[in-house]
């Protein structure tokens, strides 16, 4: 009982600080919402028997992903409200995608047949580890040397280039940046 | 808090993520939503081994750390967006087209 | 491994160590003279292991195979490799080996005007050629022989054209493996065909009758290109653009009868195909005499050797071909020491007067006697005068053909006995009778390196045939010489074409024939029959190929190009450039998905 509702508390939250993070027109406060909705999922990942991705959730996703995003807002954004929202048109758009999509993805859920299980069938992290490094050990290496490339690949994109041209190879359209960081 | 609860809340999420992305404009806010839907996407892994059984925490595990390697990158092009039309505004880079 | 396979392995092996030496030791070799002595030292460890193989056997032993798994597919062993050692291949080792020695020492002689870096290149190719000869002697099943088929090709077209800067030279060479490739076909198509029927390559493979024929046909194309048989002959003559202990050893003694060597091997198979021995038979005898036929007109000695060749390699084939595989090899050892003999005579004439023009020699019997006599031995030999050794093998071809096929093919090997008679006897007479040329009159004779070979090589010419019935004994056949009216007409025959040669050509004067014998050579009547066919038929049908490939498979090519860029050009409109209106497509298809996951 008490886990149920834990479990609705927090979906509550989750879903509302979602709400903010799309209609917030300030994306620090975004960033911080999206925050509130992580944890949220931490809080749902725990009640589901998996304690560890609930630490790996709030070390790496509100520890890592949102300081990143946060440093990412505030290296791009000048100055607030330079960029319009979007027009209604699009707007519509957007919520009637959106609430098709969603209407769908409820009707497959209301005609599935789902399996409920009173005990938890979840691994424990002893288990969770020895499937990790084990059974799955070859997708773990390629996903370490996924990180890899990709952390090479967003020092190539970020770095400054020495020259006119960055070193993405695109010329630079606005010189000027360099003046403002520094 | 039973599965059909779990994927519901899901599917709620990834469709305000599904929202948010069609709807925002700078860069960075879809990258939020992205990772909004991720996120809901994880929910529904972890859901279903705690019901089913199988290897949906260590998916949940790789999404994670794909979306780590996503957000890296992608922050990196906004970055790069930025430093060429000094703003993140989505709809003003569209050079892909050439 | 027993001791007889050791022996076998050491006499594929010396050579091979040599021509590995000499490939890995670029410096040995461009040394020139260690090169000629590991490769002598070599050819005399395997001729000493052929001949303790050979004598430590006896008459009608089994055979001794040692073999290793060499292609295996799962737990199937597709192909081995190895060593066969019985009557006939340990014989054949001994020829070849014997044969490859003489001619190596005689090489050394011959060769030494040649620079040093030529001189060791050369002997790197006779020990690559021995190499293969013996591996292919010795082989165990199809596969190996045809290994070893191969790379005797190669260094044919490798010796050949050793004189690689003189251009007629590296057209002979390029021909010689053009024509031989073109006949190899055959074996690889046959080879290919008897594995798919029996699964095996061995030789005692027994296919269906008309499996049989069919692969028995198609091995005999390969043995008419190696073998020099009409109308795949035509790049034997040319052949001779080498040096001419390389015709001695590869175009005379050894890899031309390679083919035959094949046919012996594979005879059991052959038995099971008598269309094909009849296919034999005619292309054997219509060879003989046709070679016999040019062989008569030709100013040069080594062409005449060379047709005479072919025309010998015809009597093996038909007496194959009336089954006989006795005979055809009996020949195979005796003409190997008889024209090996011709031929290295033929070589000390060259180097003494520098040409290998007939019209430039002449009395050379004063000042080369050993040489004529040496020369003397061979053309009585290949004559087949009584007593000889040419005169038993020969003989028994000719028995054995008594009566078969309506006596065609009997009666024109009869009459290619007198025809070569006749040229040998011409060109003894034109060489070392008579009076002496301008160049003749300084000729001397060489040294021993020279002489010794031709020593070495008369007395198996001269007296071989008396040891038929041993051999016969040794590798399993029966054979008593017989002396009914056949081998009567042909000795008298033989004489009679001598005699006539003497007459003719011993006092300066021409045959009525020649000179439309020699019209018909000039014409190269077969040569021109394949440059036809090349030309015509295969340029054709590049043609046709070309067309195809150009308005076909390239249309197609351009079409799908083209529509690629049409339909690229009517999507382009879709993309916008814009990552919302990307974004929105990936949602419109999430759509879809959940939509058709939905309905279905």
């Amino acid at each position: 009982m008490t886990v149920d509702i834990a479990f609705w508390v927090a979906a509550a939250a989750m879903v509302i600080s979602a709400l903010f993070v799309v209609r917030s027109a300030n994306l620090v406060h975004a960033v911080l919402w999206l925050a509130v909705t992580l944890l949220g999922t931490a809080v749902v990942f725990a009640l589901l028997d998996a304690p560890f991705l609930a630490g790996v959730q709030v070390l790496t996703y509100v520890g890592g992903v949102v300081t990143l995003m946060v440093f990412g807002v505030m290296l791009t954004q000048r100055h607030d409200g330079s960029v319009a929202s979007a027009s209604n048109v699009q707007s519509l758009r957007g919520a009637a995608a959106a609430a098709l999509l969603f209407t769908l993805l409820l009707v497959a859920l209301l005609r599935s047949d789902l399996p409920s299980s009173a005990e938890s069938l979840a691994p424990d992290t002893a288990e969770l580890a020895r499937t990790l490094l084990d059974e799955h050990l070859i997708a773990f290496e390629v996903l370490s040397l996924l990180l890899l490339a990709a952390l090479v690949g967003a020092v190539a994109l970020a770095r400054r280039g020495d020259d006119e041209r960055g070193a993405s190879g695109l010329p630079r359209a606005r010189p000027r940046a360099r003046g403002e960081a520094e | 808090m039973t599965l059909e609860n779990c994927i519901l809340l899901a599917t709620l999420l990834f469709a305000i993520g599904v929202y948010g992305l069609l709807t925002r404009r700078q860069a960075v806010a879809m990258l939020l939503c992205v990772e909004l839907m991720l996120n809901a996407s994880n929910l529904v892994f972890v859901a279903f081994a705690r019901h089913a059984g199988g290897p949906g925490q260590i998916l949940a595990m790789f999404a994670l750390a794909i979306t780590v390697a996503e957000v890296a990158v992608g922050l990196a092009i906004v970055l790069l967006l930025y430093r060429r039309h000094g703003h993140t505004a989505v709809d003003a880079a569209s050079e892909a087209r050439e | 491994m027993t001791t007889p396979a050791l022996l076998a392995v050491i006499a594929v092996c010396a050579p091979a160590a040599a021509a590995l030496l000499l490939v890995l030791a670029p410096a040995l070799r461009r040394q020139g003279a260690p090169a000629a002595v590991a490769c002598i030292a070599a050819s005399l460890a395997s001729l000493g292991a052929a001949l303790a193989l050979a004598l430590g056997r006896s008459p009608g032993e089994p055979a001794v195979r040692h073999v290793v798994p060499w292609l295996q597919a799962g737990s199937r062993t597709i192909a081995e490799v190895g060593v066969h050692v019985d009557g006939i291949s340990a014989a054949m080792l001994v020829v070849v080996t014997l044969v490859a020695l003489c001619v190596q020492v005689f090489s050394v002689a011959y060769m030494r005007g040649e620079a040093r870096r030529g001189f060791g290149r050369y002997f790197a190719y006779h020990a690559l050629f021995l190499f293969s000869m013996n591996l292919l002697v010795v082989a165990p099943n199809l596969l190996q022989l045809f290994v070893g088929w191969e790379l005797v090709g190669l260094a044919s077209y490798l010796l050949i054209g050793f004189y690689f800067a003189k251009p007629s030279a590296a057209r002979a060479a390029v021909k010689a493996f053009w024509m031989t490739k073109l006949a190899d076909m055959g074996i690889l198509v046959g080879l290919v065909v008897l594995f798919v029927s029996t699964g095996s390559f061995e030789w005692t493979a027994t296919p269906e009758p008309a499996v049989a024929t069919a692969v028995t046909l198609l091995l005999f194309l390969g043995v008419m290109g190696k073998s020099a048989q009409f109308p795949l002959h035509v790049w034997l003559p040319d052949a001779m653009e080498g040096p001419t202990p390389v015709s001695a050893l590869l175009h005379a003694a050894t890899m031309v009868a390679a083919g035959v060597f094949l046919v012996v091997r594979a005879h059991p198979l052959f038995e099971l195909a008598p269309t094909t021995g009849d296919v034999m038979l005619w292309v054997g005898a219509v060879t003989a005499a046709f070679a016999a036929g040019l062989a008569l007109v030709q100013t040069d000695i080594k062409k005449v050797l060379a047709y005479s060749t072919c025309s010998q390699l015809g009597y093996m084939v038909a007496a194959l071909g009336a089954g006989s595989a006795f005979a055809g090899f009996f020949h195979l050892g005796t003409h190997a020491c008889f024209k090996a003999l011709l031929f290295l005579a033929a070589g000390s004439v060259i180097h003494a007067v520098h040409s290998n023009e007939l019209a430039e020699m002449g009395g050379l019997r004063r000042r080369m006697p050993l040489t004529a006599v040496a020369f003397g031995i061979g053309v009585l030999s290949l004559a087949g005068v009584p007593g000889l050794a040419g005169f038993f093998s020969k003989d028994l071809i000719l028995t054995e053909l008594e009566g078969r096929a309506g006596w065609v093919p009997w009666a024109l090997l009869l009459l290619t006995a007198f025809a070569t008679a006749f040229y040998m006897g011409r060109v003894f007479v034109l060489a070392f009778l008579g009076a002496p040329s301008a160049r003749a009159g300084h000729a001397h004779e060489a040294g021993l390196a020279m002489t010794g070979p031709l020593i070495v090589l008369a007395v198996p010419s001269a007296v071989a045939g008396f040891f038929g019935g041993g051999l016969a004994a040794y590798v399993g056949a029966s054979y008593e010489p017989h002396f009914g009216l056949t081998p009567l007409l042909a000795s008298t025959l033989a004489l009679a074409g001598i005699v006539a040669a003497v007459l003719v050509y011993g006092r300066g004067r021409e045959v009525a024939f020649a000179d439309a014998l020699r019209r018909l050579d000039r014409a190269g009547a077969v040569d021109r029959a394949w440059k036809l066919l090349y030309s015509s038929a295969l340029l054709w049908l590049s043609g046709v190929l070309g067309w195809f490939d150009r308005y076909v498979i390239d249309g197609l090519m351009n079409a799908t190009g083209f529509a690629t860029l049409e339909a690229g050009s009517a999507v382009r409109v879709v993309q916008t450039g814009r990552v919302r209106d990307y974004a929105l497509a990936v949602v419109a298809g999430a759509i879809l998905l959940s939509l058709w996951g939905v309905l279905s």
